[in-house]
């Protein structure tokens, strides 16, 4: 506790005052036909952590509004967590059963969209749009567009091409089937939106620094290869999303969702071994594109990117792999920042399923996927417990068209815009019965419901700080090297006078959100009282 | 290529010499628990994540769809005479990813039969050395029975 904090302890407990009302009456209390004894608990290290950690996140479920949540779960942290960083545009190789162990994703076998896609017919739209999907792309490959990326790189179907592609070809169809679907008229779309997400992943093992701490005490030495979560953290890259009021239809059979039959791959390692990158000081943010509180919290489709694909080695290996990780990280990325909208997070599971279309493209490649999450609760011991799994389906990789020659489009296939259709056919719709918040409050579901203008707006004002990830402005602390080497490993500065965190057994690190000063109010702006008085600004912390 | 100082040759010197590379990869035992696809090495400071690579392709014709390296610092001691800090030399890891269907295994080198044998051996040796030590003490004591040890000195 650093002495910020405990002052603030201190005062609290010297303010206050207590007094005892007990009304007692013997006759009704004292005696009962049948004793109540308190529940017996399992008193090991293990079951005691976990009832810790339960009522922990009981509390984060209880907490009201969306701004709320996402504050109380950066509560144990001041400078942030160490992430593990899951980035759309960099895929190791072979990465699919990590990506697929951290979504706790089954991918299907055969190479086919779900039941409900074959039900939905789009033949004559797909006649009907043909030509100008050609025309399209005929603009897109021979016209003038300012292609700076592609330039540079000196390539035809580049990264600015797939971009500008997809951008006409959605807006072509969203024009043309406007009329027709009431849906898609009222579709929201973002144009290459931020998204980024974090969750807790379980069931890795350990780090090394971890073993050693565990193996440094006699009682913990039997827990020193007890599996650690690992706080994963997404960064997308969509070229467009399309978002709608209503979720999407669920595709999978129940009797499918809670299947243990569903294959997971075996992982036990730590992610960094397969190159995995990390992160420190990083927080916890979950965006998915669109502010809380919007209306279009449902997610419809999305376009992204597999240039990266070609990237990561310098020539193509393993794609196939590489596009299905891409579909299934990008896909639980963003269904998982969109049910911390809704008031689910990484502790409190989903209570309905999720589901969202995405589509992987360079322009004339294009591959179809859709995926369903069913949970998101796979931290701690729930990543061997919970039966639940999420579902990627998947189609083989398509070409719309074979080339572009004399003002003509070479090969065109209809498959590729019939599939794409469907994705946008496909007609979000009520779920009966279903409660979409239940853990959010009734009253209030986002910090613009408070009637505190106050507290609303610090809640805002703190939560969009905190989901912007900019550091602080003061630099973190940091022990130098020559410390580490003559002051920590060998003490050989005795006579220097101890005053560096280290030397007094204190970890700047450990410092939790709310352990700091609030903000002063100058003396001309507080009321006439006494000069020790509202010297600062209230906070609403959860 | 190799930048070694070989000394210069002169008559009646050795006539055959072998010029070393400065290059080279030490396969070591993974400290981390890995994929069986991923093989560490400890390799020369001077090469680059291509030099590995192109060692690797071209001399034992492996094939390496990716190659991670990094720069292991040791920890620092006092000199045993001196009593000032010094520090080893940095090791350069490198992590080779095979073909995800290729295993590789740390080899045995030495069995685990003869690390116990020698554990059993010591522990004999220790058990004769405490058997004699009684021995001796016996010895010393025979002509004073019933005494208590300390009654001696």
């Amino acid at each position: 506790m650093s002495l910020t904090r405990f002052n603030k302890v201190c005062r609290r407990l010297n303010g206050a005052r207590y007094f005892a009302i007990a009304v007692h009456n013997p006759e009704q209390d004292e005696y009962t036909s049948k004793p109540h004894y308190p529940p017996i608990e399992d008193l090991s290290f293990r079951e005691k952590l976990k009832r810790k950690k339960a009522k922990l996140h009981d509390e984060i479920r209880n907490v009201k509004t969306v701004e709320e949540k996402q504050i109380k779960l950066n509560m144990r942290r001041y400078y942030g967590f160490k992430c593990y960083m899951v980035n759309e545009g960099y895929c190791p190789y072979n990465n699919l059963p990590l990506a697929q162990h951290i979504t706790r994703t089954h991918l299907k076998a055969e190479k086919k969209l779900p039941q409900l896609y074959d039900n939905i017919d789009v033949s004559s739209l797909a006649t009907q749009l043909k030509n100008d999907v050609e025309e399209i792309i005929l603009i897109e490959t021979e016209g003038y567009r300012k292609k700076i990326k592609d330039k540079i790189l000196g390539i035809e179907d580049g990264e600015d091409f797939t971009s500008a592609l997809t951008k006409s070809i959605n807006r072509m169809i969203m024009s043309n089937l406007a009329k027709q679907y009431p849906h898609i008229l009222d579709t929201q779309f973002d144009f290459e939106p931020r998204i980024e997400s974090t969750w807790y992943a379980g069931g890795m093992n350990p780090p090394d620094n971890i073993k050693r701490y565990r193996e440094g005490r006699d009682w913990t030495k039997e827990y020193k290869d007890d599996p650690t979560d690992r706080l994963m953290a997404f960064i997308g890259l969509p070229i467009l999303t399309l978002r709608s009021q209503l979720p999407l239809p669920t595709v999978a059979a129940d009797s499918d969702v809670d299947g243990i039959n569903m294959e997971l791959p075996e992982w036990q390692y730590d992610p960094r071994v397969v190159g995995t990158k990390t992160e420190q000081n990083r927080r916890i943010v979950n965006v998915p594109g669109y502010f809380p509180g919007d209306t279009h919290r449902f997610s419809q489709l999305s376009y992204h990117k597999r240039h990266h694909a070609r990237n990561t080695f310098g020539e193509v290996i393993d794609e196939e792999c590489s596009l299905s990780r891409q579909a299934i990280v990008t896909s639980f990325g963003w269904l998982q920042a969109q049910a911390n909208m809704l008031g689910f997070n990484s502790f409190n599971d989903i209570t309905y399923p999720m589901i969202t279309q995405t589509v992987i493209t360079d322009g004339k490649n294009w591959s179809f996927f859709v995926y369903q999450m069913n949970t998101i609760l796979f931290h701690t011991h729930f990543a061997k417990e919970n039966p639940k799994r999420n579902i990627c389906w998947g189609t083989d990789e398509m070409k719309l068209y074979e080339g572009v020659s004399g003002g003509k489009v070479l090969g065109f296939n209809e498959e590729v815009l019939k599939t794409l259709l469907k994705f946008y056919v496909n007609e979000p719709r009520e779920r009966l019965g279903v409660n979409l918040t239940p853990f959010l409050s009734n009253e209030e579901k986002v910090a613009a419901d408070y009637t505190d203008d106050d507290k609303s707006n610090w809640l805002e004002r703190e939560y969009k700080f905190l989901t912007s990830n900019r550091p602080r402005y003061q630099l973190p602390y940091e022990i130098y090297a020559w410390e580490k080497i003559y002051k920590i490993d060998h003490q050989s500065r005795f006579m220097d006078k101890r005053l560096r965190p280290f030397e007094l057994f204190q970890n700047p690190y450990d410092r939790r959100l709310d352990d700091r000063l609030p903000e002063y109010i100058p003396r001309k702006l507080r009321p006439d009282v006494k000069r020790w008085v509202g010297r600062y600004k209230k906070e609403y912390f959860p | 290529m190799s930048t070694r100082w070989y000394p210069m040759y002169r008559k009646g010197g050795p006539q055959l010499r072998v010029f070393l590379p400065n290059f080279w990869l030490k396969l070591v035992r993974p400290t981390q628990e890995q994929p069986p696809n991923v093989v560490q090495f400890q390799c020369s400071m001077e090469m680059t994540q291509f030099d590995i690579r192109n060692y690797l392709e071209k001399i034992y014709k492996i094939n390496c769809i990716d190659v991670r390296t990094r720069i292991h610092m040791p920890k620092t001691r006092r000199d045993p005479g001196k009593g000032y800090i010094i520090k080893d030399d940095d090791i350069k890891y490198a992590y080779i990813t095979l073909p995800k269907d290729q295993v590789f295994k740390f080899p045995e080198l030495f069995g685990d039969e003869e690390k116990k044998k020698e554990q059993e051996l010591e522990h004999e040796r220790a058990l004769k050395e405490a058997k004699k030590g009684f021995e001796d003490y016996l010895e010393k004591n025979k002509d004073r029975r019933n005494l208590p040890s300390w009654y001696s000195v």
